[in-house]
């Protein structure tokens, strides 16, 4: 019986299909997330502290990419600082400011001071791509003095960033 | 028996077969206008499907015949009050189009890949022919010109597909993203002018090289394939100052007014991806060169064609992966780069929405190095007397396979909300270690220095060192390649236990101990093998065939790690069309899944692999013997 033979050129397609698919099927296998652009968020001016608690905690998981880098709660070896805690750590981080100064430091001018074991790194937070409003940062704050301490701030809070305008790039975010 | 002529039965049914084939072909001619015709019928279909959404006025008869009716002044009154509306409306030009059925983005992702597929093939191929042709010309070996033109065969009809494809994307680009389109014109308009020029150039060199063949003294020759890879390294250069401008902005105003072409142009990830590009086109053509011969070799009737494609697939292939081993130290200096113009952008690409991706990148990567491996290995039952070093491969085998493993490990595990509880966490108490760069750093290193290893085992087969100092000489050797493995596996574990400041920085000195091992290991092996005494000649062709479709898998797997590759460079600005500066508005801003971008990367490399198919096959006409005309009655 003659034995069927396999045109060349349909063994190679099969070939390139079945490779081109395999690796189709590697891309289903990892974890699907569609990442939406952010969502315009609304402060409204009678917002209590405890509401900017709430958008503080949103912002830090969407908008402000904070937690791309930060971590709650894990030890180990970190790229940048844990934040658990970091209510209490804040108060004397920094001598001579309080801690919605230092929180208010770090997003403004985070390269003002490292924290001692890493690199900077943090972006200025009023700037693009990121581009948090005043009142987004306070809430920011709102929710990392709950992180081990209690929230304190109100929209009518300032501190010296407050107001001024985002510093320019210079060429890079 | 034989037939009234004397001519055999078999003889007189293959002359009517013969016969009945020309009453064929005769046919064949209508083809070509029947597929013109086809196409003329499609394109006036198109047409008048547009037209029909337009508003047409009725069948009416002459005036003169017919009075006009109430209906009719109606009808008049509206067109008229229509069109001074039309008119009084002001200009307003559109941010965005939208195209059918898959989007805006996804059409502008397929054509943008293609073109920078073939314009990776057309760039790369020319750079090996090139130096392929200078071997030739040193050794005086006419195989190597013979090796060099059949690649630059497959340049013309590529070089055709890249400038449409690049004709087709910019059209693309004006009709479905205007305003950006216009943005990026007013910060690049002074390098147009320079990239028109230089694709002049190009037509130039590249023509005339193909075409000079042969004709001018081969120094002239050669020159004009340095004078093709100079120009055409130039405009790959030039578009790469518009797409890295895309992801690191600089040279702009926080507004986006222009201040600086030349820093928009040099800005943070431009070199990092011409040497990226650079090195990778030269792997990526290598590959589909070596992919051409073995679809040349498993088509070849003679010994001589097989032996010839073999040798031709070989070559190919080693210039793949000879570009392949680098490629990930200049992946890192990009991925360095992009840190440093922006953490939030390099933590987004490691640690966010594109972290996953690399897992699949390390399949892809492993599957490579597994390849390459392999092919080296079948490749030497070429020689004879080669058992002695078959031995080795098993231990070569295991280091890959178990660096494969460390590299395809992810950090975080997917798993239920109780096996996440069981781990204490999303990573693994165990496998987690594996998942940090620590580990996958030494992985990627000591794939490196393993597939050096086989390349090393390749030089040895039918050779045998005769210097006196050979035994010392194969010692060094060894004990270099131990020590740069046991370093980088030593600062490996060694990351484990130190903070992130002093981390970071030990992948220079792991990247550093494999680039010095593998140099010093080669000069010592040049002056070992020096004279040395042959045990075995090379019999190419004499190769299993299936090492043939290993060369055609790793073509397409290079394909679609460029094209996955491609995907996380241009998504890696998310919602920006310029990071930070300016952001996109469009139904598209989202980033897709990473399963959607795999299927759109796979309909790509299918779509690249059926075109340059054609390519192949065009090629392939010049071998051809002419038509025979003495059938034509």
């Amino acid at each position: 019986m003659k034995r069927l033979r396999i045109p060349l050129i349909a063994r190679i397609g099969a070939l390139v299909f079945a490779t081109t698919g395999f690796y189709t099927y590697v891309g289903q296998m990892v974890p699907q997330n569609e990442v939406q652009p952010p969502e315009e968020i609304v402060v409204r001016a009678d917002l209590t502290t405890s509401g900017m608690v709430e958008i503080g905690r949103e912002i830090m998981d969407g908008k402000g990419l904070c937690l791309t880098c930060h971590t709650i709660g894990r030890t180990g070896a970190l790229r940048f600082p844990d934040l658990e805690g970091v209510a209490v750590t804040a108060e004397s981080r920094v001598p001579g400011l309080n801690a919605v100064e230092y929180f208010a430091q770090s997003m403004y001018e985070p390269d003002a001071f490292i924290v001692p074991g890493f690199n900077p790194g943090m972006p200025v937070i009023n700037r693009n791509p990121i581009g948090l409003t005043d009142e987004e940062i306070l809430c920011v704050i709102a929710y990392l003095q709950t992180l081990g301490g209690t929230p304190t701030v109100t929209l009518q809070t300032t501190h010296r960033y407050k107001g001024a305008p985002a510093p320019s790039s210079g060429g890079r975010p | 028996m034989t037939g009234r002529l004397g001519q055999s039965p078999g003889k007189n049914q293959k002359r009517a077969s013969e016969r009945e084939r020309a009453t064929h072909r005769k046919w064949l001619f209508v083809l070509g206008p029947v597929a013109a015709l086809v196409m003329f019928a499609g394109t006036v279909q198109i047409a008048s499907l547009l037209v029909s959404r337009e508003y047409k006025a009725p069948y009416r008869a002459p005036a003169a015949t017919v009075d006009e009716t109430p209906r009719a002044e109606g009808l008049t009154a509206e067109r008229a009050d229509a069109e001074s509306r039309a008119r009084a409306t002001p200009y307003v030009e559109a941010e965005y189009r939208t195209f059918p059925v898959v989007g805006s983005r996804v059409a502008i992702w397929a054509v943008a890949q293609l073109h920078l597929l073939f314009a990776a093939f057309v760039l790369a191929v020319p750079l090996f022919a090139f130096i392929i042709e200078a071997i030739g010309y040193k050794t005086g070996d006419l195989r190597y010109d013979r090796l060099a033109y059949e690649f630059t065969k497959l340049l013309s009809v590529s070089f055709s597909l890249t400038a449409t494809f690049g004709a087709f994307l910019t059209f693309m680009l004006i009709i479905l993203y205007p305003k950006f389109t216009n943005y990026l014109m007013s910060v690049f308009s002074p390098t147009f002018l320079p990239y028109v020029l230089l694709f002049f150039f190009e037509a130039f060199f590249l023509y005339a090289y193909y075409y000079g063949w042969g004709k001018f003294h081969p120094l002239v020759h050669l020159g004009l394939g340095l004078g093709l890879n100079v120009v055409g390294t130039a405009i790959m250069f030039i578009a790469n100052a518009w797409l890295t401008f895309m992801t690191s902005p600089r040279g702009i105003s926080d507004t986006g007014a222009v201040l600086s072409v030349m820093d928009a142009v040099t800005n943070f990830t431009w070199m990092p991806i011409n040497v990226h590009r650079f090195i990778a086109n030269v792997a990526f053509g290598g590959s589909v060169a070596a992919a051409y011969a073995a679809f040349k070799f498993l088509q070849a009737k003679t010994d001589e064609e097989r032996a010839h494609y073999d040798w031709m697939g070989y070559i190919g292939n080693f210039v793949a992966i000879i570009a392949f081993l680098p490629l990930p130290f200049a992946g890192y200096w990009l991925a360095k780069e992009i840190y440093a113009y922006s953490q939030t952008l390099g933590l987004q690409m490691m640690g966010g929405a594109f972290s996953w991706l690399f897992i699949i990148q390390a399949v892809l990567i492993g599957n490579l190095f597994l390849a390459a491996n392999y092919y080296l290995w079948l490749g030497m039952g070429r020689v004879e007397g080669v058992q002695p070093l078959q031995k080795f491969i098993k231990y070569l085998l295991i280091a890959i396979a178990l660096s494969f493993m460390v590299w395809a490990t992810p950090r975080s595990i997917i798993a239920t909300v109780s096996e996440i509880r069981a781990m204490g966490g999303s990573a693994h108490p165990v496998l987690g270690f594996l998942g940090v760069m620590s580990a996958k750093n030494t992985a990627v290193n000591v794939l490196i220095l393993t597939t050096f290893m086989s390349f090393l085992l390749y030089r040895r087969t039918g050779k045998v060192a005769t210097v006196a100092w050979a035994k010392t000489g194969h010692a060094a050797q060894l004990t270099i390649f131990a020590a740069a493995a046991l370093f980088v596996i030593f600062l490996g574990v060694y990351g484990y236990f130190v903070e992130a400041t002093v981390r970071i920085r030990l992948s220079v000195p792991q990247v550093g101990s494999v680039l010095l091992a593998m140099a010093s290991i080669t000069a010592i092996d040049i002056f070992l093998f020096h004279g040395a005494r042959k045990t075995g000649e090379v019999r190419w062709g004499r190769i299993p065939a299936i090492s043939q479709y290993v060369l055609i898998f790793i073509a397409v797997t290079f394909t679609w790690l460029m094209g996955l590759m491609g995907y996380v460079r241009s998504g890696l600005r998310q919602h920006w069309h310029v990071y930070g500066v300016v952001r996109d508005t469009s139904a598209d801003a989202f980033t897709p899944t990473l399963g959607f971008a795999t299927q759109v990367v796979s309909v790509t490399v299918l779509l690249f692999f059926l075109l340059i198919g054609f390519v192949f096959w065009l090629s392939s006409l010049h071998e051809r013997p002419d038509f025979d005309r003495s059938g034509i009655s």
